[in-house]
């Protein structure tokens, strides 16, 4: 007999144990593993799709970020470019009249240096009119002249006016009739005593107590000069040239602005045309 | 020469007796069970999986493949049985090569054992899928008449599976035998090759075939369809 009925149902129940076994040590656990396995990787997935999400959000905040700070860059440039401009304008304006006003400035110093220029050229050139005619009189300074000189300035003691009598009259009062006779020239006494009988003449009251003091005098240029007090009586030629220089002078001023007035009219001329 | 192994008796006290079938089915069980453990124990389900662990699974899940081809339904229910199936029967056959070693598979009693599982197995899962009524109703289809050969053609299938097995798994090792005696050399190895490929082919179409009466009674899914198809 080939069927064992004894062996096969061993058999049956040995096939049985093992399913049971295999069952407990083999296709559960592999099966487990495999589905636990199947979810962490479903897992990982799922989580690897929240990060790229995660990144595209990120980069897409990024860029929209890059493109902000792209304007804002652009809007500060604009600013600087437009400040800087105005900036240079500024400057420019700034330089241009710092180089008006230096310009002015040295026009005005030029302007000044001419006319001081002028000023002391009228001046000089005015010294040097006056100190030729001395030079002229000095040398022609004799003793006709001096006798010349003498009659004049009696003239004009005998002619003083009332006032100027009076006012020298004070003089010697205070001076307790002291009188100074200056004169360029070497004074001869007969003439002193001319002079001393012409002023006694004058003043009769104080005739005993008048004193005349005789010096010489080389800065009055063919000149004579009471003084008595303070006030004086002179003639001389120093006063005339005095006269002519402050006369030259205003000549030469008048020139000068003349000049002036009429460069400036030019000018404008030209400009207008 | 014996060619079948319930004949080898190992040991026997009174009515209890253990033979080389008993035996060698036990040998394996112990292997499988051990080598399954010591795989198992050790197994992650992240970082780099172990060797073992890869064919495991590997062979697992294609296992599982072809139950969810054959069936159309979820294969969780159906791969401890017919997973068994085919891994005993396989390494049974593929032990064959190592010397001494006496397949059980080439035992008529076991192949019928297995097909007297598949036998029971059938209705079981039908009845767990479809309940009582509805599984001995297809027995009358498409009439009444149809009953007795429904029955014979139930338990001819079942003894198809355990001759089939045990025709092919005991020529192959009578093959040998034979072949050793005429040529002792080199020709029994090709046969043995070819042995190892016939044994799995035959493992594979045992399970396979199986899976197919198992499904057929428990078309829970195709019903369904039909009756939305209906609606």
């Amino acid at each position: 007999m080939i069927i064992d009925w004894y062996t096969i149902i061993f058999q049956i129940i040995n096939f049985l144990i093992l399913v049971f076994l295999l069952r407990k040590f083999l296709y559960g656990p592999i099966v487990k593993m495999m589905e636990e396995r199947e979810r962490k990787i479903i897992e990982r997935e799922e989580e690897a799709e929240a990060f790229k999400k995660e990144a595209e959000e990120e980069v897409e905040a990024y860029s929209r970020k890059n493109v902000e700070l792209e304007q804002q860059k652009e809007e500060i440039m604009d600013k600087a470019r437009s400040a800087a401009e105005e900036e240079k304008n500024e400057l420019l304006n700034e330089a241009r009249s710092e180089v008006d006003q230096t310009r002015r400035r040295w026009e005005e110093a030029l302007e000044r240096e001419k006319e001081s220029f002028i000023v002391e050229l009228r001046r000089r050139i005015s010294l040097q009119a006056c100190s030729l005619a001395r030079h002229c009189l000095e040398d022609l300074a004799d003793a006709r002249l001096e006798e010349l000189i003498w009659k004049h300035f009696m003239t004009k003691v005998d002619e003083l006016a009332e006032e100027d009598r009076r006012e020298l009259e004070k003089g010697l009062k205070d001076d307790q009739y002291k009188l100074n006779l200056l004169s360029a020239f070497d004074a001869d006494d007969s003439k002193i005593k001319d002079l001393k009988k012409r002023l006694e003449e004058i003043y009769p009251d104080s005739a005993e107590e008048l004193e005349l003091k005789y010096k010489k005098d080389s800065e009055l240029i063919c000149g004579l000069e009471i003084e008595a007090g303070g006030y004086r009586v002179s003639w001389n030629i120093d006063s005339y040239l005095e006269g002519m220089e402050s006369d030259i002078l205003k000549e030469l001023n008048q020139t000068g602005s003349e000049e002036e007035d009429g460069e400036e009219p030019a000018v404008d001329q030209s400009e207008d045309s | 020469m014996t060619i079948n192994p319930d004949e080898i008796i190992l040991f026997q006290m009174g009515w209890f007796k253990i033979n080389a079938t008993i035996f060698y089915t036990w040998l394996i069980i112990i292997f499988m069970t051990l080598g399954s453990w010591l795989v198992t124990r050790k197994m992650t389900s992240e970082g780099p999986l172990s060797r073992w662990q890869n064919l495991f699974e590997v062979v697992i899940e294609v296992i599982n493949k072809q139950i969810r081809e054959v069936s159309r339904q979820d294969p969780g229910p159906y791969l401890p049985f017919v997973g068994t199936l085919f891994l005993y029967i396989a390494i049974s056959n593929i032990l064959a090569i190592v010397p001494g070693y006496v397949p059980p598979t080439g035992s008529l009693s076991t192949t019928a054992a297995l097909a007297i599982s598949v036998f029971i197995a059938v209705p079981a899962f039908g009845i767990a899928a479809r309940g009582v009524a509805k599984y001995f109703k297809q027995y009358l289809q498409p009439t009444f008449f149809m009953l007795p050969f429904n029955i014979i053609g139930e338990l001819s299938r079942t003894l198809a599976l355990a001759v089939r097995l045990y025709g092919n798994v005991m020529s192959g090792t009578v093959i040998v035998a034979i072949l050793i005696t005429i040529t002792p050399l080199i020709f029994p190895i090709v046969m043995q090759v070819l042995g190892l490929l016939t044994g799995l082919i035959q493992a594979y179409i045992f399970a396979i075939l199986a899976m197919v009466y198992i499904a057929s009674a428990s078309r829970v899914q195709q019903e369904m369809e039909q009756k939305r198809e209906q609606q």
